[in-house]
């Protein structure tokens, strides 16, 4: 019977028709005769093992043990039975005319099954052949953050985490493998199967693991959503027998870390002197005037507050021989440090509900995964320059006080010296320009059954529903801060939206094995996607009431067209189709091969264009099972060398960008006397392309994985080269066409980089042990070539301060995103060295330099300096981003420092909207050219800015830093007191710093610049800080409890 | 599985449920009408919210207006005052934004006349040939301000995605003298009144016609308007005007203008003005564009005095102050003279080229409030702030310029004329001047002082003449310090008045696009 299947099996592999087969090989069940009963235990405590698979060898017949770890079989004479449980090395035993046999089971020190997380499965962590990296749940859940993104911070070589603000709840910029598109950036999120943009809502103690897929390989699967590499999340699951019930808190106060020099009364009215003098005028404070002035208000004190930070986690988990189960609840608080609570705040409820059910002898799975968030929060401005709350305390100047003689905050209108008149509070101006409280509510899950079908094939069906509804209301009362700072009407706004995603997956997986030495695992399986939503704004004018509170729509009496906004309508609905495939095969575990194919199609694309296909293929080859390699394995236990390569996609573009839409959008005119009656109009607003399709990622790994000396040593190793091409990129086109842009496919990038991760563990006795870890990545990014004419994507202007000019582009040859402006020489510190700055031709390169102004690099040597002299003067994109972690345990104790840092990228820093003469200067102001000698730096000052009003790299800074995000010093009670019956198995407390220092020699507040300028079409800009709300500092205490 | 292949067609299919599609709209009288709405939507962009818009840079390159506006701003207003790109080398895009929205509106008129026929009009036959005549005539406005700024331009006349090179003038003055004329014969001889103002009228169009036929023959020394329009039928046009449209001179100048007379301010669609582009103070920074965005230059440097409003302070020549003689009304209506009105204007720190004098007929105003407080009417209203919520109409057309063209153009009734437009300004102090063209071109400059049309006016008596009225050496304070400043007579000839292609649309235009001299 056995061989007549196994040969069949054989023949049918040849003929590739594995459905038959297993319709064969399920006839084979038949009784034996012999009883075989026992127990399994763990040799390490002798403590039973529920849930033991135990099997006949050379068959699929089995059991598994009870909740005792008992067992009962029959088995055929001269039999033998395998025993096998996760994190156990396997055992195999004959039965031998025995009828009991009992079993303790050993310890898997080396972790070889160890499982890693990919796209919609899981896979040896030994057999696996591309480039992804797993971080466990407790990893995060030891960084104490309100984001888990920010906890994988320097845990994850290749993985560039980035905050885009320190206001809690911000988002943080991720990018995998360096920038692939001058649009979307961020990785693909799956959450428990279910496809996400966003995991923001998620609790760190909610998460089992966080596996990050880099190499187009591993991505593939998710083909056109994984051109920014996917980050896969699975939430915490229950084990049968383990019911254990756990809670978490921390309660941390935070800080400002560092906080700009700016200067005070004394330095900013003698600069300010100095610079209208060097105007040709005559000062404006008198000597004695600046002899009686204090320090001033010192603005940057004033925004910021200490401000705390709070979690709360109960956690219940177990199962059953049937069941198992994972829920919990919790709460985190986290208020800002600019403004405290009332204007940047951040709350949110978490509720998570996981279990599975089996029927049937197992052959019937039923589960779910809910996780479902309730975040409330309020925020101020932490966009760019108009829309940047604390933007103002930088250009505020220490003169302007903050209340007026009546207690009131001042108003500078009707003020007419110059440093006061137009200038506006910017403390004042926070707090009436950011009163707002948003709540967002997002269910995101799934509920699944799995269908044993035959022994080894199963079928997975699983519906998953990403949920969202949202709604916020802002207010503005009536107030006056300047002439330009001011609300004439009190004023609501209130936003509503709602969106679902529902995504139904089907499975069906298949593994075997041909002469025990050639292991299958294959899968199909089919994926579709659609996404609804629908969102409503309105705002109007005139409240009956005069606070945020009660700033609805419905206590606004103005009746008034013009005042009044009104929009609503559905999002465009999103669908996808797809299918895909996988085959892991391996020989012996030793040689490894993966391949991959994905066919998606997606309603974005005209329906000529809409299929996109996305094949991967990878292989491994583990070199130390090889008999040549047995010399080494006193050293090294494990080496594989890894191949891969693949192609992905990303199609993330507006909608409809296929057809040619009539607006109404802001259309209109106005026809008659009467001022803001308005008669609607329409025009069509595109120039549709049907040929629009899907951008392509291709990249090629190769790398390896090592674990040396007893396994105390691993070392991971990538290089790669990732080129995204035909970019989904909206170019200009003359206007004479009616539009001034146009999506189309064209351009590429390429980033080249390695990847190192070395972690070293040891255990020196029963009470000590230490790990470190070290990794590392170099990225070199670099644009091919950008179908435009001049093969420019021009930056925004306006934004560094008033009309200021195009300051980044992406551009061939260049990093994307890269400044540029004019390269400066120094400072002209005399008449002599003006006269002689001459070009090729003679003459005068700058004739109306003065000494202490800028001296430009003429780089085009034409003699002038013009704007075809603007140079690469900076890249945002790192070269190298690293982390570093050293962990220690003795005894009760536990001690651990995290740091991670970026190296060889350039930060943009503009605090001076340089458009008016009376804006404050940052410290470093103080070193300007003030005299032959005085500084080759910074350039004299004068009342029109004139060295300043260009773009040069005057304004250009380095970014490196190392920081130190996390600090821990821990102590378990239950582990120190080591009494028998202690009511918790653990009780844990614990001493944390996050952002303990900086290494740096950025002279802003945080060199962890995430900002840049984006837009809808284009979001490739960043590390540009024009104002940057900081991460704060914070000091906590926590507690760990399991009972 | 395979199941769901089947449907798979069906189940990516998805359409837009809050736009139209050009293949669902065009199809009723009423989408016409929305369509031609967008198309007066596109010139009150492309006039009142462009980068460097027409009527500002038109008073800045003549001799009204210096550059001005803040001692830290870039230079890019004394570059376009001096004729001089090595004033500002950087800024090679000034006119860009006024370039993009001027053909984008030109496109909603092309593609709406291109959809003329697929219209079912019905019995409103009659509708067709007026919004067709309505989107002639705002395409025929925005190529005259193009082809006066630039010389030759690209051309097109129905919707294209190719790059259209740079047309002789002459091809360009055919289609606005055809556009034009189409509108000033085809359409009702309906009194202005009849209309809600701001819509195109066939007394506009005729005006408009002669505008162009005086400009051209005079820029161009031509004896008629590229074939199409000569002399005659050019006066015969305004003779129409004067003797059907119903239109005349208001009786009061000060009356015409907001800020000269405040409470007794004839309303914006008083009975001279024969067309102008309206504006209103519900533009916002979401896309809505309404208002007048160009207004806030001319206002006073960051400083309020009622009744006017504060502004960016391109500031007057002293030169038109002194222009006007003693009783002439309209000296007080055009200019806002510091001193003279002893206003305490005291920002003279942060203005450039300060000469103490600003635009009064486009001032943006203030009133005292409920709470006594001084303020911009346009934030007063409702406005997001006074610098986009100015909401002043732009006259483009006044009766008063009917007259004096007219006069020009050798009417018959050219004295009458003339003194008409004399008599209203100078009151008691009337003392008759002989209708010759020297004379009617120095009233014109009185007249029209700050309405966007002296610069022309000066170009069209040759670049000679223009270049030496023009050219100027004077010393203006910049931020309190005297500074000397120079307009050459050699920079406006070597641009022979044109102006820069921006950069930005030579380089999308693959160097189709060429630049003019002497940028």
């Amino acid at each position: 019977m056995k061989k007549h299947s196994k040969r069949l099996l054989e023949s049918n592999f040849l003929r590739l028709a594995f459905l038959c087969v297993l319709l064969l090989q399920a006839n084979f069940l038949q009784a034996q005769d012999k009883t075989v009963t026992g127990t399994v235990t763990a040799e390490e405590d002798g403590m039973p093992i529920p849930g033991v698979n135990v099997v006949i060898v050379g068959t699929t017949i089995g059991t598994s043990t009870d909740f005792d770890g008992n067992y009962i079989i029959q088995v055929p004479e001269g039999g033998s039975l395998q025993f096998s449980y996760i994190g156990f090395i396997n055992q195999k035993l004959d039965v031998a005319g025995l009828t009991t046999l009992n079993v303790a089971l050993k310890t898997d020190t080396q972790q070889l099954d160890e499982v890693v997380v990919v796209g919609y499965g899981t896979q040896k962590k030994e057999l696996v052949t591309g480039a992804n990296l797993q971080v466990s749940g407790e990893d995060l859940q030891r960084q104490s953050t309100t984001s888990a993104l920010q906890a994988l911070q320097g845990q994850t070589p290749g993985v560039q985490i980035t905050s885009t603000s320190g206001q809690p709840g911000e988002g943080l910029n991720v990018v995998i493998r360096g920038l692939g598109s001058t649009g979307n950036n961020s990785p693909l999120y799956v959450v428990d199967g279910v496809l996400t943009t966003d995991i923001s809502y998620l609790n760190n103690a909610d998460i089992e693991n966080i596996s990050i897929l880099k190499d187009a390989a591993s991505a593939a699967i998710y083909g056109s959503q994984a051109a920014n590499g996917v980050v896969l999340v699975t939430t915490r699951k229950g084990r049968k027998g383990h019911a254990q019930i756990t809670f978490d808190h921390y309660y941390g106060i935070q800080e400002v870390a560092r906080t700009m020099d700016m200067t005070n009364a004394k330095e900013y009215a003698t600069l300010i002197n100095e610079s209208v003098m060097n105007s040709g005028a005559s000062p404006v404070f008198s000597n004695a005037d600046i002899a009686q002035m204090g320090e001033g208000v010192n603005w940057m004190d004033e925004m910021f507050s200490t401000a705390k930070t709070e979690n709360y986690t109960l956690g219940l988990s177990g199962g059953s021989e049937a069941s198992t189960y994972s829920s919990s609840l919790s709460y985190t608080n986290q208020e800002g440090i600019v403004g405290g609570a009332d204007l940047s705040n951040y709350e949110r409820y978490n509720f998570r509900f996981n279990s599975e059910h089996k029927f049937y002898n197992d052959r019937v799975t039923f589960g779910e995964n809910l996780s479902f968030a309730i975040i409330k929060n309020n925020g101020i401005g932490v966009g760019n320059q108009y829309n940047n709350a604390l933007r103002g305390a930088f250009q505020a100047n220490p003169l302007i006080p903050m209340y007026d003689e009546n207690g009131n905050y001042y108003n500078s209108n009707g003020d007419s010296e110059p440093w006061l008149s137009g200038m506006s509070n910017p403390y004042a101006s926070m707090v009436y320009g950011n009163q707002n409280a948003y709540e967002t509510k997002k269910l995101l899950g799934n509920v699944y059954m799995e269908f044993e079908l035959l022994e080894n094939l199963k079928f997975r069906t699983s519906l998953g529903l990403d949920y969202f509804s949202s709604q916020g209301h802002t207010f503005s009362p009536i107030y006056e801060l300047s002439s330009y700072d001011f609300n004439k009407f009190t004023t609501a706004t209130q936003n509503m939206s709602e969106g679902k995603t529902l995504i139904w997956d089907n499975l069906l997986t298949y593994t075997f094995d041909i002469n025990d030495s050639h292991h299958f695992e294959t899968m199909v399986g089919s994926s579709s996607f659609n996404y609804e939503g629908v969102s409503m704004y309105g705002s109007n004018v005139n409240l009956v009431f005069d606070d945020l509170a009660h700033a609805w729509l419905s206590n606004a009496t103005n009746t008034e067209g013009a005042q009044i906004t009104l929009t609503g309508g559905p999002d465009a609905r999103v669908k996808r189709m797809s299918y895909f495939g996988r085959l892991n095969y391996n020989f012996k575990e030793t040689y490894l091969l993966n391949v991959t194919f994905r066919a998606d199609g997606s309603s974005n694309f005209a329906s000529g264009n809409r299929w996109g296909y996305f094949p991967s293929l990878s292989a491994g080859w583990v070199l130390s099972n090889e008999n040549f390699m047995d010399s080494s394995s006193n050293w090294l236990s494990h080496f594989k060398l890894r191949a891969s390569w693949g192609q992905v996609g990303n199609q993330n573009v507006g909608n409809f960008q296929y057809l040619a839409p009539i607006t109404y959008q802001n259309t209109n005119y106005i026809f008659g006397g009467e001022e803001a009656v308005l008669t609607p109009g329409a025009y069509p607003n595109r120039l549709p392309n049907l040929g629009l399709t899907w951008e392509t990622s291709e990249q090629l790994d190769l790398g390896f994985d090592a674990r040396l000396f007893q396994n105390k040593l691993t070392i991971n190793f990538d290089w790669y080269e990732k080129t995204t091409k035909d970019w989904l990129i909206n170019i200009p086109v003359p206007p004479t066409s009616g539009v001034d842009s146009k999506w189309i496919n064209g351009g590429d990038v390429t980033n080249t980089g390695v990847e190192l991760a070395l972690n070293f563990r040891d255990q020196i006795s029963d009470d000590f042990s230490y790990s470190i870890g070290v990794n590392g990545a170099y990225n070199q990014n670099e644009v091919g070539q950008i179908p435009t004419d001049d093969g420019i994507i021009h930056g925004e202007t306006g934004q560094l301060w008033d009309n200021s000019n195009e300051f980044y582009r992406a551009e061939n040859g260049h990093g994307l995103g890269y400044f540029w402006g004019y390269k400066t020489a120094g400072v002209f510190q005399d008449v002599e060295e003006i006269q002689n700055y001459r070009g090729s031709n003679g003459g005068l390169i700058q004739p109306d330099a003065l000494p202490g102004d800028l001296k430009y690099v003429d780089s085009n040597r034409d003699g002038v300096i013009d704007a075809s002299d603007k140079v690469e003067i900076g890249d945002p994109n790192p070269d190298l981003t690293y982390g570093i972690s050293i962990g220690a345990n003795y005894k009760a104790l536990d001690f651990s420092i995290q740091a991670n840092g970026v190296a060889g990228n350039q930060l943009v820093q503009s605090y001076r909207n340089i458009t008016g003469a009376y804006g404050n200067f940052p410290s470093e102001y103080l070193n300007r050219w003030h005299g032959p000698g005085s500084s080759n730096t910074i350039p004299r000052l004068t009342v029109d800015n004139k060295n300043f009003s260009t773009f040069s790299d005057l304004y250009v800074k380095d970014g490196d830093f190392l920081r130190i995000s996390n600090l821990t010093l821990g102590y378990d009670i239950a582990k120190g007191v080591n009494k028998e019956n202690f009511f918790a198995s653990q009780l844990r407390v614990y001493f944390s710093v996050l952002n303990l220092y900086t290494f740096t020699e950025y002279n802003g507040m945080d060199p962890e610049v995430g900002y840049g300028i984006s837009s809808d079409a284009y979001n490739f800009s960043s590390g540009v800080d024009v104002g940057y709300y900081p991460r704060p500092r914070t000091y906590m205490m926590g507690l760990n409890i399991k009972f | 599985m395979l199941a769901f292949g089947s449907c798979t067609k069906d189940f990516l299919d998805t359409e837009p449920m809050t736009e139209l599609t050009s293949d669902n709209f065009y199809k009723t009288p009423s989408d016409a009408y929305d369509a031609l709405v967008g198309c007066y939507d596109g010139l009150q962009i492309a006039i009142g919210a462009s980068g460097m818009a027409f009527p500002v840079a038109s008073e800045v390159l003549s001799d009204d207006c210096f550059g001005g506006t803040g001692n830290s701003d870039d230079y890019k207003y004394q570059m376009l005052d001096e004729f001089d790109a090595s004033r500002s080398p950087a800024n090679v895009n000034v006119f860009d934004d006024t370039w993009v929205k001027y053909y984008q509106a030109i496109f909603r008129c092309n593609a709406l006349l291109q959809k003329m026929d697929q219209v079912q009009w019905g019995e409103n036959q009659d509708l067709k040939i007026t919004y067709q005549a309505e989107a002639r005539f705002i395409r025929a406005y925005l190529y005259f301000d193009l082809v006066r700024l630039f010389g030759p331009i690209p051309l097109l006349t129905e919707p294209s995605e190719d790059i259209i090179p740079r047309f002789e003038v002459d091809e360009v003055y055919k289609v606005i003298a055809e556009d034009l004329s189409f509108a000033a014969t085809q359409m009702d001889d309906v009194a202005y009144t009849e209309l809600p103002s701001g819509r195109v009228t066939k007394w506009a169009a005729k005006s408009l016609l002669a505008r162009v036929y005086l400009y051209y023959t005079g820029y161009y020394g031509a004896p008629d308007l590229v074939g199409v329009v000569n002399q005659s039928t050019a006066l015969a046009h305004l003779e129409d005007v004067i003797s059907k449209s119903g239109h005349g001179l208001v009786d009061d100048f000060n009356t015409l203008w907001p800020a000269a007379s405040v409470d007794n301010f004839a309303g914006e669609d008083n009975k001279e003005v024969i067309f102008s582009v309206k504006f209103t103070y519900t533009s916002d920074y979401n896309g809505n564009t309404d208002g007048n965005h160009w207004m806030v230059m001319f206002g006073m440097r960051e400083y309020d005095h009622l009744p006017y409003g504060r502004g960016w302070g391109i500031t007057v020549n002293p030169e038109l102050y002194n222009l006007y003689k003693d009783g002439d009304s309209r000296r007080d209506a055009t200019v806002i003279a510091i001193d003279e009105e002893e206003i305490p204007f005291n920002k003279q720190e942060g203005q450039r080229e300060y000469t103490g004098y600003y635009n009064k007929k486009y001032a943006p105003m203030t009133a005292i409030d409920e709470d006594g407080a001084l303020g911009s009417i346009a934030e007063q209203l409702g406005g997001v702030n006074f610098q986009i919520g100015q909401f002043q109409d732009y006259y483009a057309i006044r009766y008063a310029d009917v007259l004096l063209m007219a006069s020009e153009l050798g009417s018959s009734s050219a004295q009458q004329y003339f003194d008409q437009v004399r008599q209203r300004a100078l009151g008691n102090d009337f003392v008759a001047l002989t209708a010759n063209q020297s004379n009617i071109l120095n009233e014109r400059h009185m007249e029209f002082a700050m309405e966007g049309i002296r610069y022309w006016d000066l170009l069209r008596q040759g670049i000679g003449t223009a270049s030496s009225v023009l050219a100027t050496s004077v010393t203006l304070p910049n931020g309190g310090v005297p500074t000397s400043k120079v307009i050459s007579a050699g920079n406006i000839q070597a641009t022979k008045g044109l102006q820069q292609i921006p950069d930005n649309q030579i380089t999308l235009s693959n160097n189709v696009l060429t630049q003019n001299n002497g940028w």
